[in-house]
Protein backbone atom coordinates (compact mmCIF):
# COMPACT_ATOMS: atom_id res chain seq x y z
CA UNK A 1 0.00 0.00 0.00
CA UNK A 2 1.26 3.63 -0.67
CA UNK A 3 2.46 5.30 2.22
CA UNK A 4 0.32 8.66 0.90
CA UNK A 5 -2.50 7.43 -0.54
CA UNK A 6 -5.11 4.06 -0.40
CA UNK A 7 -3.59 2.83 -3.60
CA UNK A 8 -1.26 0.08 -4.00
CA UNK A 9 2.45 0.53 -4.20
CA UNK A 10 4.48 -0.33 -7.15
CA UNK A 11 8.04 1.04 -5.40
CA UNK A 12 9.59 0.36 -2.14
CA UNK A 13 12.32 3.01 -1.46
CA UNK A 14 14.67 0.84 0.61
CA UNK A 15 16.93 3.69 1.54
CA UNK A 16 13.85 6.00 3.29
CA UNK A 17 11.97 3.20 3.40
CA UNK A 18 9.18 4.16 1.95
CA UNK A 19 5.94 2.69 -0.82
CA UNK A 20 4.63 4.65 -3.36
CA UNK A 21 1.84 3.86 -5.86
CA UNK A 22 1.87 4.99 -9.46
CA UNK A 23 0.63 8.60 -9.33
CA UNK A 24 3.06 9.61 -5.96
CA UNK A 25 5.67 8.41 -7.28
CA UNK A 26 6.15 9.59 -10.62
CA UNK A 27 5.31 13.21 -9.06
CA UNK A 28 8.38 12.27 -6.53
CA UNK A 29 10.37 11.73 -9.43
CA UNK A 30 9.55 14.65 -10.68
CA UNK A 31 9.68 16.99 -7.85
CA UNK A 32 13.30 15.51 -7.28
CA UNK A 33 14.68 16.44 -10.70
CA UNK A 34 13.19 20.15 -10.73
CA UNK A 35 14.82 20.71 -7.41
CA UNK A 36 18.24 19.04 -8.62
CA UNK A 37 18.00 21.47 -11.73
CA UNK A 38 17.08 24.60 -9.46
CA UNK A 39 19.34 23.98 -6.31
CA UNK A 40 22.51 23.45 -8.74
CA UNK A 41 21.25 25.95 -10.96
CA UNK A 42 21.57 24.05 -13.94
CA UNK A 43 19.12 25.82 -16.47
CA UNK A 44 18.77 29.31 -15.90
CA UNK A 45 16.32 32.01 -17.99
CA UNK A 46 17.69 32.27 -21.78
CA UNK A 47 18.99 28.97 -22.03
CA UNK A 48 18.71 26.95 -24.75
CA UNK A 49 19.33 23.15 -23.99
CA UNK A 50 20.80 20.84 -26.17
CA UNK A 51 19.55 16.86 -24.70
CA UNK A 52 21.42 14.28 -25.74
CA UNK A 53 18.89 11.87 -26.88
CA UNK A 54 20.48 8.17 -27.81
CA UNK A 55 16.90 6.94 -27.65
CA UNK A 56 17.50 4.86 -24.54
CA UNK A 57 15.80 4.58 -21.34
CA UNK A 58 18.29 7.68 -19.20
CA UNK A 59 17.90 10.19 -22.28
CA UNK A 60 14.30 9.63 -23.26
CA UNK A 61 13.53 10.28 -19.52
CA UNK A 62 15.59 13.03 -19.54
CA UNK A 63 13.49 14.51 -22.45
CA UNK A 64 10.32 14.12 -21.19
CA UNK A 65 11.03 15.49 -17.35
CA UNK A 66 12.85 18.66 -18.88
CA UNK A 67 10.07 19.27 -21.54
CA UNK A 68 7.44 19.01 -18.46
CA UNK A 69 9.80 21.12 -16.43
CA UNK A 70 10.20 23.69 -19.72
CA UNK A 71 7.16 23.60 -21.72
CA UNK A 72 7.37 24.94 -25.47
CA UNK A 73 7.31 28.58 -25.59
CA UNK A 74 8.83 29.71 -22.13
CA UNK A 75 11.67 31.39 -21.75
CA UNK A 76 14.29 28.31 -21.69
CA UNK A 77 14.45 26.14 -25.31
CA UNK A 78 14.94 22.35 -25.38
CA UNK A 79 16.68 20.58 -28.63
CA UNK A 80 17.38 17.60 -29.08
CA UNK A 81 20.57 15.83 -30.19
CA UNK A 82 21.02 12.30 -31.51
CA UNK A 83 24.66 10.60 -32.34
CA UNK A 84 24.79 7.62 -34.64
CA UNK A 85 28.14 5.89 -34.11
CA UNK A 86 27.05 3.84 -36.44
CA UNK A 87 26.98 0.33 -34.55
CA UNK A 88 24.83 -2.24 -37.23
CA UNK A 89 21.96 -3.65 -35.57
CA UNK A 90 21.46 -2.11 -32.84
CA UNK A 91 21.80 2.09 -33.43
CA UNK A 92 19.05 2.20 -35.85
CA UNK A 93 16.29 1.56 -33.88
CA UNK A 94 17.44 3.60 -30.75
CA UNK A 95 17.73 7.05 -33.42
CA UNK A 96 14.27 5.65 -34.59
CA UNK A 97 12.89 5.59 -31.00
CA UNK A 98 14.78 9.13 -30.34
CA UNK A 99 12.86 10.61 -33.69
CA UNK A 100 9.58 8.86 -32.38
CA UNK A 101 9.71 11.04 -29.20
CA UNK A 102 11.10 13.96 -29.95
CA UNK A 103 8.33 14.33 -32.56
CA UNK A 104 5.40 13.38 -30.42
CA UNK A 105 7.08 15.82 -27.60
CA UNK A 106 7.60 18.76 -30.17
CA UNK A 107 10.99 19.16 -29.68
CA UNK A 108 12.90 20.40 -32.43
CA UNK A 109 15.70 17.06 -33.07
CA UNK A 110 19.12 16.92 -34.74
CA UNK A 111 21.20 13.97 -35.47
CA UNK A 112 24.79 13.76 -36.52
CA UNK A 113 26.80 10.41 -37.50
CA UNK A 114 30.15 9.22 -37.23
CA UNK A 115 31.18 9.12 -40.48
CA UNK A 116 29.99 12.83 -41.02
CA UNK A 117 32.36 13.94 -38.70
CA UNK A 118 34.96 10.86 -38.01
CA UNK A 119 35.06 9.73 -41.74
CA UNK A 120 33.69 6.18 -40.95
CA UNK A 121 31.55 4.40 -38.65
CA UNK A 122 32.45 2.97 -35.01
CA UNK A 123 31.79 -0.57 -36.42
CA UNK A 124 35.03 0.36 -39.04
CA UNK A 125 37.08 2.00 -36.13
CA UNK A 126 36.48 -0.56 -34.45
CA UNK A 127 37.76 -4.06 -36.42
CA UNK A 128 40.28 -6.01 -34.24
CA UNK A 129 39.81 -3.24 -31.29
CA UNK A 130 36.70 -4.46 -29.79
CA UNK A 131 37.61 -4.51 -26.43
CA UNK A 132 38.53 -0.69 -27.16
CA UNK A 133 34.83 -0.35 -28.17
CA UNK A 134 33.94 1.90 -24.80
CA UNK A 135 36.66 4.18 -24.60
CA UNK A 136 37.22 4.99 -28.34
CA UNK A 137 33.33 5.38 -28.55
CA UNK A 138 33.17 7.27 -25.73
CA UNK A 139 35.76 9.91 -26.54
CA UNK A 140 34.19 10.18 -30.14
CA UNK A 141 30.82 10.57 -28.91
CA UNK A 142 31.93 13.43 -26.17
CA UNK A 143 33.40 15.16 -28.87
CA UNK A 144 30.59 14.81 -31.49
CA UNK A 145 28.03 15.65 -28.78
CA UNK A 146 30.18 19.04 -28.17
CA UNK A 147 29.73 19.83 -32.44
CA UNK A 148 26.30 19.24 -32.62
CA UNK A 149 25.38 21.08 -29.45
CA UNK A 150 27.62 23.97 -30.49
CA UNK A 151 26.14 23.65 -33.84
CA UNK A 152 22.16 24.33 -32.17
CA UNK A 153 23.52 27.21 -30.43
CA UNK A 154 22.85 25.42 -26.94
CA UNK A 155 24.52 27.03 -23.91
CA UNK A 156 23.55 24.26 -22.35
CA UNK A 157 24.14 20.11 -23.04
CA UNK A 158 22.52 18.09 -20.83
CA UNK A 159 22.76 13.85 -20.51
CA UNK A 160 20.76 11.39 -19.06
CA UNK A 161 23.57 9.84 -16.73
CA UNK A 162 21.75 7.82 -13.78
CA UNK A 163 22.81 7.45 -10.43
CA UNK A 164 24.17 4.23 -11.11
CA UNK A 165 25.85 5.58 -14.20
CA UNK A 166 27.74 8.54 -11.90
CA UNK A 167 28.50 5.73 -8.62
CA UNK A 168 30.04 3.19 -11.42
CA UNK A 169 32.07 6.22 -12.49
CA UNK A 170 32.68 7.29 -9.36
CA UNK A 171 34.30 3.78 -8.53
CA UNK A 172 35.98 3.15 -12.27
CA UNK A 173 37.79 6.43 -11.85
CA UNK A 174 39.21 5.34 -8.45
CA UNK A 175 40.11 1.78 -9.72
CA UNK A 176 42.33 3.10 -12.17
CA UNK A 177 43.61 5.81 -9.40
CA UNK A 178 42.55 9.02 -12.42
CA UNK A 179 41.95 11.38 -9.67
CA UNK A 180 41.53 14.31 -12.53
CA UNK A 181 39.04 12.57 -14.03
CA UNK A 182 37.14 11.60 -10.60
CA UNK A 183 37.00 15.35 -9.61
CA UNK A 184 36.24 16.92 -12.93
CA UNK A 185 33.27 18.99 -13.05
CA UNK A 186 32.04 19.29 -16.09
CA UNK A 187 29.19 21.21 -15.41
CA UNK A 188 31.17 24.80 -15.12
CA UNK A 189 33.17 26.23 -17.46
CA UNK A 190 35.11 28.94 -16.13
CA UNK A 191 37.21 29.14 -19.56
CA UNK A 192 34.50 29.71 -21.77
CA UNK A 193 35.80 27.00 -24.00
CA UNK A 194 33.02 24.47 -23.20
CA UNK A 195 29.23 23.93 -23.28
CA UNK A 196 28.61 22.97 -19.47
CA UNK A 197 26.99 19.60 -19.29
CA UNK A 198 24.04 18.87 -16.90
CA UNK A 199 22.98 16.07 -15.37
CA UNK A 200 19.61 16.00 -13.61
CA UNK A 201 19.25 12.66 -13.66
CA UNK A 202 22.10 11.90 -11.05
CA UNK A 203 20.36 11.51 -8.22
CA UNK A 204 17.69 9.12 -9.67
CA UNK A 205 18.46 5.06 -9.78
CA UNK A 206 18.53 3.08 -13.16
CA UNK A 207 15.24 1.18 -11.61
CA UNK A 208 13.03 4.28 -10.97
CA UNK A 209 13.66 5.37 -13.83
CA UNK A 210 12.55 2.21 -15.76
CA UNK A 211 9.54 2.51 -13.25
CA UNK A 212 8.71 5.95 -14.41
CA UNK A 213 9.01 5.33 -18.20
CA UNK A 214 7.07 2.41 -17.86
CA UNK A 215 4.30 4.14 -15.87
CA UNK A 216 4.45 7.17 -18.27
CA UNK A 217 4.08 4.60 -21.33
CA UNK A 218 7.05 5.64 -22.86
CA UNK A 219 9.20 1.99 -22.28
CA UNK A 220 10.62 1.15 -25.19
CA UNK A 221 11.98 -2.85 -25.58
CA UNK A 222 15.53 -1.95 -27.45
CA UNK A 223 18.57 -4.32 -28.71
CA UNK A 224 21.67 -3.95 -26.50
CA UNK A 225 24.63 -2.49 -27.12
CA UNK A 226 26.85 -4.89 -28.79
CA UNK A 227 30.52 -3.49 -27.29
CA UNK A 228 28.86 -3.95 -24.03
CA UNK A 229 29.98 -7.44 -23.41
CA UNK A 230 33.98 -5.50 -23.42
CA UNK A 231 33.05 -3.21 -21.35
CA UNK A 232 34.85 -2.68 -17.69
CA UNK A 233 31.65 -0.86 -16.50
CA UNK A 234 29.37 -3.82 -17.11
CA UNK A 235 31.66 -5.74 -14.55
CA UNK A 236 31.40 -2.84 -12.08
CA UNK A 237 27.69 -2.30 -12.76
CA UNK A 238 26.93 -6.02 -11.22
CA UNK A 239 29.12 -5.55 -8.55
CA UNK A 240 28.24 -1.99 -7.56
CA UNK A 241 24.27 -2.89 -7.91
CA UNK A 242 25.28 -6.30 -5.58
CA UNK A 243 26.57 -3.56 -2.94
CA UNK A 244 23.55 -1.31 -3.02
CA UNK A 245 21.07 -4.36 -2.76
CA UNK A 246 22.97 -5.45 0.62
CA UNK A 247 23.85 -2.49 2.15
CA UNK A 248 20.95 0.14 0.99
CA UNK A 249 22.67 3.98 -0.05
CA UNK A 250 26.36 2.85 -1.02
CA UNK A 251 25.39 4.49 -4.56
CA UNK A 252 24.48 7.65 -2.74
CA UNK A 253 27.48 7.44 -0.46
CA UNK A 254 29.94 7.22 -3.48
CA UNK A 255 28.73 9.98 -4.40
CA UNK A 256 28.46 12.03 -1.50
CA UNK A 257 32.52 10.84 -1.51
CA UNK A 258 33.00 11.96 -4.67
CA UNK A 259 31.68 15.65 -3.67
CA UNK A 260 33.73 15.64 -0.73
CA UNK A 261 37.00 14.90 -2.59
CA UNK A 262 36.02 17.54 -5.16
CA UNK A 263 35.19 19.99 -2.73
CA UNK A 264 38.92 18.95 -0.97
CA UNK A 265 40.53 19.33 -4.40
CA UNK A 266 39.65 22.56 -5.57
CA UNK A 267 42.41 24.64 -4.99
CA UNK A 268 44.54 22.39 -5.85
CA UNK A 269 46.53 21.21 -9.64
CA UNK A 270 45.28 17.89 -10.20
CA UNK A 271 45.21 18.76 -13.90
CA UNK A 272 47.60 19.82 -16.16
CA UNK A 273 46.37 23.80 -17.36
CA UNK A 274 44.25 23.75 -20.52
CA UNK A 275 46.21 23.97 -24.25
CA UNK A 276 44.77 24.26 -27.32
CA UNK A 277 45.03 21.16 -29.70
CA UNK A 278 47.37 22.12 -32.66
CA UNK A 279 45.34 20.34 -35.06
CA UNK A 280 41.87 20.93 -33.87
CA UNK A 281 42.02 24.17 -32.05
CA UNK A 282 40.39 22.20 -29.29
CA UNK A 283 41.03 22.82 -25.70
CA UNK A 284 43.41 19.79 -24.62
CA UNK A 285 45.55 19.40 -22.05
CA UNK A 286 48.40 18.32 -24.23
CA UNK A 287 49.76 19.47 -27.82
CA UNK A 288 46.79 17.04 -29.28
CA UNK A 289 43.57 16.47 -27.94
CA UNK A 290 42.07 13.25 -27.21
CA UNK A 291 39.83 12.66 -30.23
CA UNK A 292 42.61 14.05 -32.84
CA UNK A 293 45.40 11.31 -30.93
CA UNK A 294 42.71 8.82 -31.11
CA UNK A 295 41.72 9.04 -35.08
CA UNK A 296 45.82 9.82 -35.77
CA UNK A 297 46.36 5.86 -33.70
CA UNK A 298 42.95 4.77 -35.91
CA UNK A 299 45.03 6.05 -38.83
CA UNK A 300 42.60 9.08 -39.72
CA UNK B 1 3.56 -19.48 -10.56
CA UNK B 2 4.74 -18.40 -13.59
CA UNK B 3 7.99 -16.12 -14.41
CA UNK B 4 8.05 -14.63 -17.41
CA UNK B 5 11.44 -13.61 -18.39
CA UNK B 6 12.23 -10.58 -20.20
CA UNK B 7 14.24 -12.40 -23.13
CA UNK B 8 10.90 -14.24 -23.90
CA UNK B 9 12.14 -17.14 -21.43
CA UNK B 10 9.22 -18.65 -19.33
CA UNK B 11 9.59 -20.40 -16.03
CA UNK B 12 6.62 -22.49 -14.47
CA UNK B 13 7.61 -22.78 -10.49
CA UNK B 14 5.84 -24.07 -7.68
CA UNK B 15 6.01 -21.77 -4.78
CA UNK B 16 3.99 -21.43 -1.25
CA UNK B 17 3.04 -17.40 -1.07
CA UNK B 18 6.58 -15.33 -0.92
CA UNK B 19 7.75 -11.65 -1.55
CA UNK B 20 8.49 -11.17 -5.05
CA UNK B 21 11.89 -10.46 -4.28
CA UNK B 22 12.26 -13.66 -2.78
CA UNK B 23 11.19 -15.44 -6.02
CA UNK B 24 13.71 -13.43 -8.09
CA UNK B 25 16.69 -14.22 -5.51
CA UNK B 26 15.95 -17.69 -5.83
CA UNK B 27 16.22 -17.37 -9.92
CA UNK B 28 19.61 -15.90 -9.29
CA UNK B 29 18.34 -11.98 -10.48
CA UNK B 30 19.11 -8.81 -8.57
CA UNK B 31 15.95 -6.91 -7.46
CA UNK B 32 17.42 -3.77 -8.43
CA UNK B 33 18.24 -5.11 -11.66
CA UNK B 34 14.95 -5.40 -12.97
CA UNK B 35 11.00 -4.25 -12.72
CA UNK B 36 8.57 -6.64 -11.93
CA UNK B 37 4.61 -6.44 -12.68
CA UNK B 38 2.09 -8.51 -11.76
CA UNK B 39 -0.85 -9.76 -14.06
CA UNK B 40 -0.04 -6.87 -16.10
CA UNK B 41 0.65 -3.99 -13.20
CA UNK B 42 4.34 -3.17 -11.32
CA UNK B 43 4.73 -4.34 -7.77
CA UNK B 44 7.33 -3.08 -5.72
CA UNK B 45 9.39 -6.10 -4.59
CA UNK B 46 7.79 -7.16 -1.24
CA UNK B 47 4.78 -8.01 -2.78
CA UNK B 48 3.57 -11.52 -1.62
CA UNK B 49 3.06 -13.69 -4.97
CA UNK B 50 0.69 -15.95 -4.95
CA UNK B 51 1.12 -19.44 -6.93
CA UNK B 52 -1.76 -18.46 -9.65
CA UNK B 53 0.22 -15.02 -10.26
CA UNK B 54 1.69 -14.53 -13.72
CA UNK B 55 5.17 -12.96 -13.07
CA UNK B 56 6.65 -10.54 -15.65
CA UNK B 57 10.02 -9.51 -15.25
CA UNK B 58 11.56 -6.46 -16.73
CA UNK B 59 15.42 -6.74 -17.06
CA UNK B 60 16.32 -2.60 -17.02
CA UNK B 61 20.15 -2.40 -17.91
CA UNK B 62 20.57 -1.20 -21.30
CA UNK B 63 24.09 0.04 -22.74
CA UNK B 64 24.11 2.88 -24.80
Amino acid sequence: MCSRCTEPAVVYQRNVDRHLCGVHFTADIERRVADRVKTRRMIVPGDRVAVALSGGKDSTALLLLLSQLFPVGQDVQLVAITIDEGIAGYREATVHAAEHHASRLGIEHHCISFPDLFGNSLDVFLEGRETQACSICGILRRKALAVAARGTGATKLATGHNLDDEAQSVLMNVFRGDLPRLIRNSGVDSSGKFIPRIKPLSLISEKEIATYLILKNAWNILPECPYTRFALRREVRSMLSGFEYKHPGTMLHLMESKEKIEHSCACSEVSAPLRTCRTCGDPSSGDLCQVCLLLQSLGR
Amino acid sequence: MKLILSDRDERIIVHSPAPVEQVLLEAGINPLEVVVSRNGNLISEDTIVESEDVIRVIRIAHGG
